[in-house]
């Protein structure tokens, strides 16, 4: 199977790949991290390649969420980085490069969520499952998927309110929607 | 979504990701390390296997082709043979005279802070910064390296030019979001003299001086025991020598006919993507590091 293997997943990506990876990135907090997340995913999808019945664009995005849900990068042991060719590694000092990247201010909020909640929204607003469908690719109860969305929102609303940036302040208004 | 926050909430997703493309080479990337989870697993067996069979100093890992397959011809090759032919490559006549690319990607919450003579860095998976996660590209000829660090999104934080003297390292660092740059001179530290890096026990990776240091450095730590060789595979469809040390940590993958390395796992987080270049003009005006007109000049940080 081999190379035939890496060939179909790169034609599956070429029609699917950039909507997974909108997912990844939301759901990881960035775009390097979110690639990351997809790559990991199409591991697993690999690993799985013969047993998965059906479609696979389901498989890798339940895949996705799970990562994401499960907070994939924090159980993975820490290191320190290399030195490659300059002496020296300690303690950070802020430089003031924090007002680096201030776009996307609620994406950004996002990111100081717990995974659960951030793929719980993802799920809900970016993608728009219903409920059922969230707790389908989240692998929890509805139940959860509802904790999980109304305290994320709840937390994004005071973090919006309390980030003190340039963006209006947030209304709890409800509106419909056509 | 029926709340102003919930609407905000889908806009800024949809701005944050407009743009986004699947990078070309994804899924063989994915395809690659699905591969070498296979291989490594077959590469650790087979070594169990040559421990128990074979004593001495330096101990003999055998090497497999790619796909765990035997390599054909001499399949069973000893860390002595890899030692006498890094020897060899070491000989050949421009092998100090490359330009090195290496892009370095590190984990969520990772950040870097410029300071004379090198770059401390922090962080954990925890940290908020919007610096974090970011990647560094280096570039390297000779004693000069040229370093850039960037956000996980693509903005560069700072660069910074090191020239490394013979008693003495010049460090220049720009950093973009403050708008000022830096110059210092300092004492070269104890220990980073040219020359053989000594045994690292714990995996190490140490360079003194260029980066032609780095066949030097993988038959000093082979021959000491510190790293083994582990297998062959394809990196990028070229065949590659596996080598570990730092007690699998940390995992090379080196050309096997100029040891010099293709590619670099450290602890299954950071990796480092190697390219070695010709000196043309075009590459070694990546070492140079201008100062934007408008930035203006600070005091270096102790």
């Amino acid at each position: 199977m081999g190379s035939d293997r890496a060939a179909d997943l790169e034609s599956f990506l070429a029609e699917r790949g950039e909507l997974l990876l909108r997912t990844a990135v939301l759901l990881a907090g960035s775009r390097e991290a979110g690639e990351d997340l997809l790559q990991a995913a199409l591991e697993r999808l690999l690993r799985r390649w013969r047993t998965i019945e059906g479609d696979p664009e389901g498989y890798l995005r339940r895949t996705l969420y799970h990562l994401a849900a499960d907070n994939w990068r924090q159980q993975r042991a820490w290191r320190t980085r290399l030195r490659l060719l300059q002496p020296g590694a300690g303690t950070a000092v802020a430089d003031g490069t924090a007002e680096v990247d201030l776009r996307d201010s609620l994406v950004r909020l996002l990111r100081q969520l717990p995974p659960r909640q951030r793929a719980a929204i993802v799920a809900r607003y970016w993608e728009q499952l219903s409920e059922a469908e969230s707790a389908q690719a989240l692998g929890c109860s509805v139940g959860t998927v509802k904790s999980a969305t109304s305290r994320g929102l709840a937390r994004l609303r005071e973090l919006s309110e309390s980030s003190g940036s340039s963006e209006p302040a947030i209304q709890g208004s409800t509106r419909g929607r056509s | 979504m029926n709340t102003e926050l919930e609407q905000r909430l889908r806009a800024d997703m949809e701005h944050a990701t407009s743009g986004v493309r699947v990078p070309p080479g994804l899924a063989l990337k994915a395809y690659r390390h699905y591969r070498k989870r296979t291989i490594t697993t077959r590469a650790v067996a087979a070594a169990g296997t040559a421990a128990v069979l074979t004593a001495g100093a330096l101990g003999v890992a055998e090497v497999t082709g790619a796909f765990g397959q035997p390599a054909g011809g001499a399949q069973a090759r000893t860390t002595a043979y890899v030692i006498s032919r890094v020897e060899h490559a070491l000989s050949a006549p421009d092998m100090a005279n490359m330009v090195a690319y290496t892009r370095t990607v590190y984990p969520a919450g990772f950040t870097l802070h410029p300071v004379p003579g090198g770059v401390n860095g922090s962080g954990g998976p925890a940290a908020s910064s919007p610096r974090a996660g970011g990647y560094e590209v280096l570039w390297a000829y000779h004693r000069s390296t040229n370093l850039s660090f960037f956000t996980a999104s693509g903005q560069r934080v700072f660069g910074e030019r090191i020239t490394v003297g013979e008693k003495s390292l010049a460090t220049s660092v720009v950093t973009y979001a403050s708008h000022t740059w830096w110059k210092a001179q300092s004492a070269r530290p104890a220990g980073t003299r040219s020359g053989s890096a000594g045994c690292l026990p714990g995996g190490e990776i140490r360079l003194n001086g260029s980066p032609s240091a780095w066949p030097d450095f993988i038959h000093s730590q082979l021959a000491c025991g510190a790293y083994s060789v582990a297998g062959r595979q394809l990196i990028d469809g070229v065949d590659a020598l596996k080598i570990t040390g730092g007690s699998g940590q940390i995992t090379l993958w080196v050309n096997p006919v100029t040891y010099l390395p293709m590619e670099l796992e450290q602890g299954g987080i950071t990796q480092v993507d190697f390219q070695w270049l010709a000196p043309t003009r075009a590459n070694l005006a990546m070492l140079n590091m201008p100062v934007p007109a408008s930035f203006h000049q600070v005091v270096p940080p102790a």
